[in-house]
């Protein structure tokens, strides 16, 4: 103990030379210091809330400007748009241009096919690769995770041309399948991860527990697992939906005709110098805003219900 | 320096005495000696006798509470404070968890701004009226140092900027004075040897107790009038504690200090004046004893400081 | 048999049929959980190797050149992807420009001056931004703000004196401002997200010591809450600028899809995705084809190395603070 203590009045060896009032660490020398301290506070303190006060305004205004992006697109597309929505336009087929009436009920089926095909392929998969990473420790879960990850960041066109390559030219024609492969290569990394992340939220030692007991483990898996980490994976499928519904370009090289996908078609009207056309893109426009919006919103409420239950 | 330099042995959390025993001072108490546990009265006799008072008959009382009460919306935290913190003694705040030590330190330096408490009462440093609306709180915090429960140094500065951040902050950009001002700090927190040859270095490599002594060194380095400690080693082990007590009681000969502590050796061993608080049936804390901390331990008046005092060590 | 050795072949029977079981029940859900690792695997692999493989017949006929290369003639059969890359990279950076200050200083708002109610309803909106598909944002920014830039916005940028070197020009809507416009929309929801969950994670021990001292709010958050959440900061702008370099239909809407290498932020140009969009369908087969997938080629390695240097820093992010050690001392 003489060692603690001397440790510490060694290295106090200026706290002896503290009380000469000459040396410069002296407590006489910081009493001398503390009305300068005090000065410059009270002096600068002025400027310091001024400086505080101007930062907050910019923060405002900052925030205002980062909200007005979605309340200029929720509104234009509604005013625009709303115009042109009928039941008609709903369920009657596209028509030529300069005949009046038609609609866009090919798009919308089309859109449905082909998202429905892509989540038959990829929830399944997603969910089975999921289970996979949370039961395995190892190089090949790490590798798959990072590789999920690095395919979340592909850009959607890169996917098109890849779905392109993979299916449109063996078989020399688009196919809505192609379209929905490319969705689901798109929709697929971020299901993985956000099963993995709603399984992970599972308690561990009930999974154990039910192997220790003797359980099998599919039927471990499938009972425990599934259903307690099931508003994670509403939440996350819904919202890796929401994702691939939206998509537009990797439609370009697979969809086989823009009037067989709601996106596309929003893109080939738009794009055209007639009011007409850009008529029905808005209001297309307005219909996929609304779905995708509304997907969102489900996913959301159904997030916050099941954990409300579960608790 | 106040005081000889004595040779104290150490004493653990748990009461127990390391090293030897009654070396040095004058007239070792006999408590050191006898066959008993020390309990928190004899230690405080013990430490009494070792460091002979610093009464400042002419100094005035650093902060006076009068009548505080402090609650967060409707639920009342702690109430019925009135209390003298003596300058230039150590005033140790004790009772169990839950009473309010904590938030009345946090009052006296307006930290309920951001927590959404309300304090009622009078709080004076001094002649500032620390509670009233036109007082500027960061101009009252710069006059008063805080020590927290956990070290925590700013993890992306260096020790030094560490040190002289609380007079950067204050506007003082003299860089003589400010390195003048961290040398300063940092001797009287016994950490100057360890760090003058890393000061640029970043502060996340100390061990705990020495990021405790850099958090010190930093609420020194403003000059503060008042020094308030809350749980100061509760999270660090007995040997850093230790230092950290023995600095305590170095800089009480000129630093004011409020120390927060649940821990009542620590009390005994560190503190001149004790404040106890304990939970009324209500479940509401308040102030229940303040006085001399060897009248507290040894002769306290009110009879649920004595069942606290003595119940603690049986 | 004794009673202890009959329980324990008891017990040792139990073992065998439960592991035979565990064994038999397993095995074709193993199958699948392997089934679908693999695919996975096999479809990150297949993208990279068909996309190299389309590629290489542009990169065998160009060149290594093909990557900086400055003319864009399909009908001389000269392909190079330099003007693009110029193009891609000056519309992300404006767009940074834009998103940076306004991101950063929402998610300021969100973290440390808005009352919790506010910062809720606001963070939702925000996330609700981001879910509005990319072809909306496009016929919005093609439809409603090109006309307003052609009409309002860029006659005055061009008036503001001293900005001359950026803002000159022929200007008829369509341009690389545009264009990085609705990058910055774009993007806007991950750097604000990210963002805010730094600062907020900043711990409120290191706010505190800072207030303790006698700083000002706006010192708190400049001195302690920036710095601290740096690393989550980089993080979220690294991210968005993946996402911007990838972003191709919106931006080929706008950005007037004339390959040269632009003057004025109020010129048209091209990007990567811009040109992959809108080139592709006329494209001639063979070479043609080939350097446009050669073009996606390019895109893909410039927004997977940004990425995966973005999730890298997202994974540094401090989870805690180290400052707990409480060793001897």
């Amino acid at each position: 103990m003489s060692s603690v203590l001397g440790t510490v009045r060694a290295a106090d060896s200026g706290a002896d030379a503290g009380d000469d009032p000459e040396a410069r660490w002296s407590w006489a020398a910081g009493a001398r210091r503390r009305p300068v301290i005090h000065a410059a506070a009270r002096r600068t303190l002025g400027r310091r809330r001024r400086a505080g006060r101007l930062v907050q305004a910019l923060c405002v205004l900052c925030a205002a400007i980062g909200l007005a992006p979605l309340v200029a697109l929720v509104y234009y597309t509604a005013e625009r748009g709303l115009g042109g929505l009928s039941i008609g336009f709903l369920t009657h087929a596209p028509v030529p241009v300069g005949i009046p009436g038609g609609g866009i009920s090919t798009a919308i089926v089309g859109s449905a096919e082909i998202v429905g095909l892509a989540l038959v392929m990829a929830i399944p998969v997603g969910l089975m690769a999921a289970l996979f990473l949370h039961e395995r420790r190892g190089h090949l879960a790490g590798a798959i995770r990072f590789g999920a990850d690095l395919l979340t960041g592909v850009p959607s066109i890169v996917i098109g041309i890849f779905a392109y390559a993979l299916v449109v030219r063996p078989l020399h024609h688009f196919s809505d399948l192609a379209a929905a492969f490319a969705l689901a290569v798109l929709m697929l990394p971020i299901m993985i991860r956000a099963d993995e992340e709603a399984m992970r939220t599972v308690a561990t030692d009930l999974w154990e527990a039910g192997v220790a007991l003797g359980a099998r483990r599919s039927r471990v898996a499938r009972s425990v697992v599934l259903r307690g980490a099931l508003p994670g994976l509403v939440t996350g499928n819904l919202l890796a939906v929401s994702r691939g519904v939206g998509e537009t370009a990797p439609l370009l090289f697979t969809v086989a005709a823009p009037s067989f996908a709601m996106t596309l078609l929003i893109y080939t009207e738009g794009t055209e110098p007639f009011p007409a056309a850009q008529q029905t893109a808005w209001s297309t426009a307005l219909l996929l805003l609304l779905f995708v919006l509304v997907l969102s919103g489900v996913a959301r409420l159904v997030a916050w219900h099941l954990t409300r239950r579960a608790r | 320096m106040v005081g000889p330099e004595v040779e104290r042995p150490l004493v653990t959390g748990d009461g127990r005495t390391l090293g030897p025993a009654g070396a040095g001072g004058a007239g070792a108490a006999p408590a050191a000696r006898s066959a008993s546990a020390p309990t928190p009265a004899s230690v405080a006799l013990e430490a009494a006798a070792r460091a002979p008072a610093h009464l400042d008959p002419e100094a005035g009382p650093a902060v006076t509470l009068e009548n505080v009460r402090v609650s967060f919306g409707d639920h009342v935290a702690v109430r019925n404070v009135t209390l003298a913190l003596p300058a230039r003694q150590v005033t140790a705040l004790v009772g169990p968890s839950g009473c309010g030590k904590t938030t009345v330190l946090r009052a006296i330096n307006r930290l309920h701004d951001h927590t959404g408490g309300r304090v009622e009462g009078s709080i004076r440093l001094g002649d500032i009226d620390v509670c009233a609306p036109d007082t500027d709180p960061e101009l009252l915090r710069a006059r008063i140092g805080m020590v927290f429960q956990r070290p925590n140094p700013f993890p992306t500065m260096s020790i030094l900027d560490n040190v002289t951040s609380g007079l950067r902050f204050n506007g003082i950009r003299n860089r003589a004075l400010l390195r003048e001002a961290a040398e300063s700090a940092l001797r009287h927190a016994a950490l100057w040897d360890i760090v003058k040859d890393r000061l640029h270095q970043t502060a996340l490599r100390l061990s705990g107790g020495q990021q405790q002594r850099l958090c010190i060194a930093r609420a020194l380095a403003i000059e503060p009038d008042v020094l308030l400690m809350d749980e100061p080693c509760s999270a660090l082990d007995p040997v850093a504690t230790a230092k950290i007590e023995d600095l305590i009681t170095h800089l009480a000969a000129e630093v004011t200090i409020v120390l927060v502590t649940h821990n009542m050796f620590q009390a005994a061993r560190v503190s001149d004046n004790a404040a106890v608080f304990l939970l009324d049936e209500d479940r509401v804390g308040e102030l229940v004893e303040v006085g001399p901390t060897v009248e507290i331990f040894h002769s306290p008046r009110n009879e649920r400081t004595k069942q606290y005092v003595t119940g603690h060590v049986g | 048999m004794t009673a202890r050795t009959s329980a324990a072949s008891a017990v040792s029977v139990k073992e065998a049929l439960r592991r035979r079981h565990a064994r038999r029940g397993g095995r074709g859900y193993a199958a699948a959980r392997w089934a679908a690792a693999g695919l996975f695997l096999a479809v990150l692999l297949g993208l990279v190797v068909s996309i190299a493989i389309d590629s290489s017949q542009a990169l065998a006929h160009s060149g290594i050149g093909f990557l900086w290369s400055g003319t864009w003639n399909p009908t001389a059969n000269d392909y190079g992807a330099g003007i693009l890359v110029v193009g891609t990279i000056v519309t992300t950076f404006v767009a940074m420009v834009i998103v940076v200050p306004v991101g950063l200083g929402m998610a300021a708002f969100l973290s440390e001056l808005a009352p919790r109610w506010l910062a809720g309803s606001l963070s939702t909106a925000i996330e609700l931004l981001a879910a509005v598909p990319s072809i909306v944002v496009g016929l919005w920014a093609l439809l409603v703000l090109s006309p307003l830039f052609a009409n309002y916005l860029e006659p005055f940028l061009k008036a503001v004196p001293g900005l001359e070197w950026f803002f000159h020009g022929p200007a008829y809507g369509p341009s690389i401002l545009l264009a990085s416009v609705v990058l910055a929309v774009m993007t806007l929801p991950t750097v604000v997200a990210l963002s805010r969950t730094a600062l907020s994670g900043v711990a409120l021990a290191d706010r505190e010591a800072a207030m303790a001292l006698g700083a000002t709010h706006w010192q708190v958050v400049r001195e302690v809450v920036f710095p601290g959440a740096r690393s989550g900061i980089a993080a979220a702008l690294t991210l968005a600028v993946g996402r911007a370099l990838g972003e191709s239909i919106a931006v080929a809407m706008v950005v007037g899809n004339s390959p040269a290498i632009p003057h004025s932020l109020l010129s048209t140009g091209a990007t990567l995705g811009s040109a992959i969009v809108n080139q592709f369908a006329e494209a001639a087969p063979g070479i043609g084809t080939s350097s446009i997938i050669a073009l996606a080629a390019v895109l893909l390695v410039l927004t997977l190395a940004v990425n995966a240097g973005g999730q890298a820093l997202l994974r540094a992010m401090r989870p805690g603070r180290p400052g707990r050690a409480a060793g001897a001392g």
